[in-house]
């Protein structure tokens, strides 16, 4: 759970220490009826929601900030057919860059686009996870995905 | 279909989920259209680089062994068990002497309020059934005494005046 927020691993060790803590706090809250994996899950996914909002960084990503190696990753895979499957370095290189533009987006927003667009999840299981309603999983997602567009139109832009 | 832009379309839903004829759509218009076919190279370069790092965190997921909820789950009850016969317990001991002495307390009353009046019934049924205690008879009896030494008294003054006339 924690790796959906936190590529770093130590980052994300540490949102899975704090999740723990704080079951293991709340322990007394678990009414031992439902999922302890679901009530776990709820518990990590608002920890790292919560580091993600104190942490208050969202940079821009611009095209000044890309590296050469990025800007021909970009180039290759706009060039070239979508379907195109990536080698083990391209693969680095999109993870870098998906994780900027990531971090760009609101928390949030981040997550619903995470689940919904990169792990195949429905609107329900996202609602479920975080306890939010069905609308607004829509809308956050919605909105990250129009953010996440516009932010590599601009870089398709430039670079045109 | 040239002047209805497919940006909402491409921002409604993932890209992997839009239906063929969806995909037709905007293929169709992005031909004709250029700011949309920026628009569609970006959701789909979006949606490959989402896809990156999502397959990436799945291979850094840790999946827990498949009985340790069931583990989790058993020591928790076993803990809940404890922890509600350890409040009884405890709970006893704090208030357990003033809880015996209000039980006692109200024991006491009980006993007062429903036998002692029983008792007293009986008594007041004697009581009606003999209307005269041996110490009314007693009294009586000396009232009589007295009401007789009485009249022998004045008749006994009495007497000599009217045997003088």
């Amino acid at each position: 759970m924690a790796h959906r927020f936190f590529r770093d691993r130590s980052q994300a060790e540490d949102a899975a220490q704090e999740t723990f803590l704080k079951a293991f706090a709340q322990m007394k809250s678990f009414a031992g009826l439902g999922s302890m994996e679901g009530w776990l899950t709820r518990i990590a996914t608002n920890t790292c929601l919560n580091i993600l909002r104190a942490a208050k960084r969202r940079p821009e990503l611009v095209t000044s900030d890309l590296g050469d190696n990025e800007t021909e990753w970009l180039e290759r895979v706009s060039d070239s057919s979508r379907a195109q499957p990536l080698d083990a370095e391209q693969k680095v290189i999109a993870v870098d860059l998906a994780e900027r533009l990531l971090e760009s987006l609101q928390p949030e927003d981040r997550l619903a686009l995470t689940m919904i667009d990169g792990e195949g999840a429905s609107v329900n299981e996202v609602a479920e996870v975080t306890g939010w309603s069905e609308s607004k999983v829509k809308v956050r997602a919605f909105r990250a995905r129009k953010k996440a567009r516009a932010a590599l139109e601009k870089l398709l832009g430039h670079r045109g | 279909m040239k002047d209805i832009h497919i940006v909402d379309i491409l921002d409604n839903a993932p890209l992997a989920d839009l239906s063929a004829s969806e995909l037709r759509t905007i293929e169709a218009h992005a031909a004709t259209c250029a700011d949309c076919a920026r628009a569609f190279e970006a959701a789909s370069i979006s949606a490959l680089l989402i896809k990156s790092r999502t397959s990436e965190a799945a291979e850094h997921t840790l999946n827990a062994n498949p009985f340790f909820e069931t583990r989790v789950l058993a020591a928790w009850r076993e803990q809940q068990a404890s922890v509600g016969a350890w409040s009884f317990g405890r709970l006893w001991n704090a208030t357990g002497a003033i809880v015996a002495s209000m039980a006692a307390t109200t024991a006491a009353l009980a006993v007062l309020t429903f036998v002692a009046p029983a008792n007293n019934a009986t008594n007041q049924q004697i009581a009606a059934v003999v209307p005269y205690s041996a110490e009314t008879v007693v009294l009586d009896q000396d009232q009589d005494d007295n009401q007789l030494t009485n009249d022998q008294v004045i008749n006994a003054i009495y007497a000599d005046d009217d045997e003088g006339k």
